[in-house]
């Protein structure tokens, strides 16, 4: 039995042997799963998890007429990963194989390198065995489309061992038009390192609206350095809104044209120009331009919201208060002193001496003596300072425009209990110096007196619109009801139609239309060299027509040191004009939106739509028609002999379709397809479409229908 | 004419059968965890392009071979052991001029489209001739010289799969030391293979100058302990001298010796970083294209372990669910589908999930083993506890790699790793298990 025992006691040991083997590799497992498994957890996420940003789309500016101020396009880069196994497989045949071919493909695109350069570098930087090969920055998107088409690359990703890298870049396909007003979106990487984008004009005041919400999601890296996302970790990006500004691209290239010209022949350092629709308040066009260390001018700054003294443009403020307060006429005689009048320690010029004494205070105006402004101010205002401030109050002259453009900075108004206030303050006030505006500011009161006293809030936003539908939509804003008196208004009208007819700018005054307003030439401030460099700033601030304003417009140049030609009237005035002519040519009474305008009479129809539902109607209340557009799907029906008769309406792809006459349903389906953005307007059939039926439009185009009955 | 029923199922241990089958099926599903990627599930399976589709075709094929089996009369096996062996060794032996190398190892031969491991085949065959030599009846192992007999007939394939650089599979040669000792090889042997173990796993960790001191400490303990006996007998203090004299001279030389000759660097570096210490690269004796082969194969497998760990630590007590599984989902654990399987329970599964599994082998072992003891032959028997020994040896081995417990060796976990060789290698080692059992009744020889 010894054996017997032996070998039970052998068998008990290998039992126990496995137990004891299981039990340690349990009690690993255990260890590894509980005493340690959060900290492989953590490793596992720290090693493969991480949370990628998916940018959202940034939105477009608009023009009031729906072009493109500034959009966003993709851009590639591309790259190679010569590590790719199928680039690499069968020691390296794909690519060998390709190689050539690739690189002629590429010398055929690019034309930079002839093909055996770029072969050299494609098999160098192979033997290299690089993983992320820089081979080509900002590729366009056509180019793109193409090189995904080349040889070795039409294999895809994992054999070719492409990457393509897309981000956007924000173009503006008007060039300089508004630039600085639209503004630029740029991303520009700061010292430490990290990308900053960086806003100026509407793309930073409406920043928040146009890039839209970064999406998140988690993703995992997968072996081979790719990733891959966690489905249902995504957070979608939502895309950027878009706007549609006030600006016309017309006008706006009109009124930069015509700033440019006179910038370039007086060497200005800078100048802006504002176009402001009289009724709404609404800026159809801003120009900035500053004189660049190469003699070029590009629009660096804002200047319309630039605060600097206003000068002559200004005295219209004077003549207000003064004819407000009633206390003149315009008949009243002032004396001008020749030019020279000395108040207190300081003497008081005309900038342009005419050698004049007993003028009316109309005269003063138009001829814009100093001297005469300075008296009535001195002769009303010096002992009731406040009365006079009221009047600046009232015009809104202490607070921002209102005008949501960043940047715009805040008028200075002197006060009697500054330090700075002394005698001359209050005359010098009367023709526009001690207090500084910005332009938008002067062009605001006077855009008041064209509009009959009521001033407007000027704005560049009309709309803004989320994948082509209007979400918020500004409409005009009063700020001020009356400015002054009806009586008032007449008198200050009268007068700056003299500035034109008998005034300082005589000489721009023409026959076809008239129009009003004020010039300015002021002696500006260099720094601390102070008035001794003799800079002027020249302005021009009127309305036009005259009889019926439909535009008004300011226009502001800082000319170099010691300028020939400085006076306002030589200046500004021309660009004045030259914007008023070009707009009242473009027939200034209406807008050039709307191409087609059907007018209707009681025998004439033309509905248009989809057929189908055209001839169930017809069917269904037992009408006969008559059918001349067998085979089409969508028709015209118009009265042809007292029947109406269904015409074949064609419809391409490309090309504005001719939506008159449709129901909105209709209308919105043909041009959504063609990814156009509708903005409709009003109630009923489309009675008039923005785009001219047949015109070529192109994706993204905002095309407007006007709906009635 | 009788017709003569061929009852195959009669006998039959359905246990281990079931344990089998659901084993298997385990091993197919956490391939199918580890290898999906989103494609038609139907498809994958059918189309056979898929590793988990291949492993149902190889699990179909292992069924058919084993009915195969059992349909064999269980004296084939007795008969024909020794030719088997012959042959094992001959395609052993083959596989010198006709390998060709995949993933580092020279032990595969290819031909028409198929790819045989005969390393791995051939535990069958020496399963079966160790069987047949211990039961043979003119066998006495309690002889040295049939101890040393079955000692060479078990490490003959395992030197040749050394020479083919396939230590791993060469160690589980060793696993049938097991069914030596169950039919009696003297204990003395396992003792002393234990201690030197332990000695030499004590060299690796401590300090040399430390393990001498310690050595000599328990040698004067044993001195102190066995003073009484020592008085009578005078030899047995020359014999503790003796064997302190070899512990200290395996510790100080023999061990360093085989390290730094015998051993390839990577492999030293591999034992080292099981028992988790640094292996110091010494420039003077080591080429440099020897120390670059070390600092990869050190990054390769204290990545492996490392990502392996990361997938069961991250299992947690209920696991993720199948196809949750994130480290094992991505192809981060490398040879997942084969030798690493068993984490993809641990990641899918959890801590419930993995002592299932181990429970399952468990399961299978003792029954094996019961088996075994009901064998009235002892060719059953000796086979019976053959296959036990091997299961045993492979899932300690591979579980205990996958948790860092041993260093990485690339053997697979039975019935469940991906590979139709070491599928079919365990299906036709059960199956004759199972045949032989129902034949328990019979006196083979």
């Amino acid at each position: 039995m010894e054996i017997k025992k032996d070998i039970l006691w052998r068998v008990y040991l290998i039992f126990l042997g496995i137990v004891v083997f299981s039990l340690v590799i349990l009690g690993k497992a255990i260890y590894i799963q509980q005493a340690e498994g959060s900290y492989w957890i953590g490793l596992s996420d720290s090693l493969h998890l991480q949370y990628r940003e998916m940018d959202a789309d940034r939105g477009t500016i608009y023009s009031e007429d729906g072009s493109m101020l500034s959009s966003s396009i993709p851009f590639f880069d591309i790259r190679i990963d010569f590590a790719a196994d199928g680039l690499r497989e069968k020691n390296g045949k794909r690519f060998n194989t390709y190689v050539d071919s690739l690189s002629a493909s590429l010398a055929g695109m690019f034309h930079d390198k002839p093909a055996k350069t770029y072969a050299k570098e494609l098999k160098a930087a192979y033997k290299k065995k690089e993983r992320y090969y820089l081979l080509k920055r900002n590729v366009s998107f056509r180019q793109y489309q193409e090189i995904r088409e080349f040889p070795l690359v039409n294999q895809g990703r994992n054999k070719s061992g492409f990457i393509f890298e897309d981000k956007e870049k924000r173009m503006a396909p008007y060039g300089l038009l508004a630039n600085r007003t639209i503004g630029l979106s740029r991303e520009y990487v700061d010292e430490s390192g990290k990308t900053i984008s960086k806003n100026v004009g509407l793309e930073k005041a409406y920043d928040s609206l146009l890039k839209g919400v970064t999406g998140k999601r988690l993703v995992r890296r997968i072996s081979g350095g790719s990733y891959v996302p966690i489905e249902g970790s995504e957070i979608e990006p939502i895309n950027g809104k878009d706007i549609l500004t006030t600006i016309d691209v017309n006008i706006q290239d009109i009124t930069e044209q015509a700033l440019m010209k006179m910038m370039i022949s007086n060497e200005a350092e800078h100048g802006t120009a504002i176009v402001m629709e009289v009724k709404t308040g609404k800026i159809k066009a801003i120009a900035n331009l500053g004189r660049q260390s190469d003699g070029s001018y590009f629009e660096d700054m804002n200047y319309a919201v630039t605060k600097s003294e206003p000068g002559s443009t200004f005295k219209l403020v004077t003549m207000l208060s003064v004819l407000e307060d009633g206390y003149v006429h315009l008949n009243d005689k002032v004396n001008i002193e020749g030019g020279v009048w000395r108040v207190g320690t300081r003497t008081v010029y005309d900038s342009e001496q005419r050698g004049l004494f007993d003028v009316t205070v109309k005269q003063a105006f138009e001829l814009s003596s100093n001297v005469g402004m300075a008296k009535l101010m001195t002769q009303y205002y010096y002992r009731q300072p406040q009365s006079f401030l009221n009047h600046l109050y009232r015009l809104r002259l202490d607070t921002l425009t209102g005008l949501n453009l960043p940047g715009e900075t805040k008028p200075v108004i002197p006060t009697p209990k500054s330090k700075y206030w002394s005698a001359p303050t209050l005359p010098w006030m009367g023709f526009g110096y001690n207090l500084s505006l910005t332009p938008m500011h002067t062009l605001m009161i006077y855009n008041a007196i064209a509009n009959n006293g009521k001033m407007m809030k000027p704005y560049l936003v009309n709309a803004i619109m989320k994948d082509g539908k209007i979400i918020e939509e500004y409409e005009p804003t009063t700020l001020v009801e009356s400015v002054c008196k009806e009586s008032t208004l007449v008198q200050l009208k009268e007068c700056l139609e003299g500035v034109v007819t008998n005034g300082t700018a005589k000489a721009l005054q023409q026959p076809l239309y008239d129009f009003a307003g004020k010039t300015g030439t002021a002696l500006v401030a260099n720094g601390t060299r102070g008035y001794a460099d003799h800079i002027y700033q020249s302005s021009f601030a009127g309305y036009f027509p005259a009889t019926d304003p439909q535009y008004s417009c300011i226009v502001v140049i800082k000319n170099k040191p010691h300028a020939r030609v400085y006076y306002g009237g030589a200046v500004a005035g021309p660009v004045f004009r030259e914007i008023a002519d070009k707009l009242y040519s473009r027939n200034t009474a209406a807008h050039q939106l709307y191409a087609i305008t059907e007018k209707t009479d009681s025998n004439f129809y033309a509905w248009s739509g989809w057929k189908a539902d055209y001839e169930q109607v017809f069917n269904s209340m037992k009408k006969n028609f008559r059918d001349s557009a067998k085979g089409s799907e969508w028709t015209n029906v118009v009265n042809n002999d007292f029947q109406p008769t269904a015409r074949e309406l064609a419809i391409s792809k490309q090309a504005m379709p001719a939506v008159q006459g449709m129901g909105l349903k209709d209308a919105i389906f043909l041009l959504e397809n063609m990814k156009l953005k509708v903005v409709v307007r009003g109630r009923g059939k489309v009675k008039a479409q923005s785009v001219t039926a047949g015109a070529k439009v192109n994706k993204g185009q905002v095309v407007v229908l006007e709906l009635g009955a | 004419m009788s017709v003569r029923k061929p009852e195959i199922s009669k006998g039959i241990d359905w246990v281990l059968f079931w344990i089998y089958f659901i084993l298997v099926c385990i091993g197919i599903v956490s391939i199918f965890a580890a290898t999906y990627r989103n494609e038609n599930i139907l498809q994958g399976f059918i189309s056979f392009r898929t590793d988990y589709g291949k492993q149902a075709l190889f699990f179909v094929f292992s069924l058919i071979l084993g009915t195969v089996i059992l349909l064999t009369d269980s004296k084939f096996f007795t008969a024909t052991a020794n030719l088997f062996y012959a042959f094992g060794i001959l395609l052993l032996l083959l596989v010198f001029p006709f390998h060709t190398e995949v993933k580092g190892t020279e032990s595969i031969i290819r031909f028409s489209g198929f790819q045989i491991q005969p390393a791995e085949i051939c535990k069958i065959f020496v399963n079966l001739a160790l069987a047949k030599y211990l039961s043979r009846v003119e066998t006495d192992f309690s002889k040295l010289r049939s101890q040393l007999i079955a000692t060479a007939l078990v490490l003959t394939p395992a030197v040749i799969s050394i020479m083919q650089k396939e230590t791993g599979l060469a160690l589980v040669y060793f696993s049938f030391f097991l069914v030596m000792y169950r039919e009696g090889l003297p204990s003395a042997v396992l003792v002393i293979g234990f201690s030197l173990a332990a000695l030499v796993i004590a060299t690796l960790l401590l300090d040399p100058n430390h393990l001498a001191i310690f050595l000599t400490i328990i040698a004067l303990a044993t001195i102190y302990f066995l003073r009484k006996q020592i008085r009578r007998n005078r030899e047995l203090l020359v014999l503790i001298g003796a064997i302190w004299l070899v512990c200290v001279g395996i510790q100080r030389f023999a061990v360093p010796f085989f390290f730094n000759k015998v051993l390839k660097p990577y492999q030293v570096q591999r034992i080292y970083a099981t028992v988790g210490r640094d292996f110091k690269v010494d420039p003077k004796t080591m080429t440099e294209e020897d120390i670059k082969k070390i600092e990869e194969k050190k990054k390769a497998s204290s990545y492996n372990v490392r990502q392996s760990k990361i997938a069961i630590g991250s299992g947690g007590f209920m696991g993720k669910g199948l196809l949750k599984g994130t480290q094992t989902r991505y192809d981060f654990v490398p040879e997942q589908r084969t030798d690493f399987i068993f984490c993809t329970v641990g990641e899918g599964f959890g801590f419930a999930g993995s002592t299932v599994l181990l429970m399952l082998y468990l399961f299978m072992l003792f029954r094996i083993i019961f088996i075994a003891e009901r064998q009235r032959s002892t060719f059953s028997r000796c086979y019976a506890y053959g296959v036990a020994a091997v299961i045993f040896f492979h899932v300690m081995i591979n579980i205990g790699m996958t948790v860092g417990l041993v260093p990485v060796i690339g053997i697979p976990l039975p019935f469940m790793s991906y590979g139709g060789t070491a599928l079919i290698t365990f299906t036709i080692l059960v199956f004759i298990l199972i045949r032989l059992d129902a034949d328990r009744q019979m006196v083979l020889r």
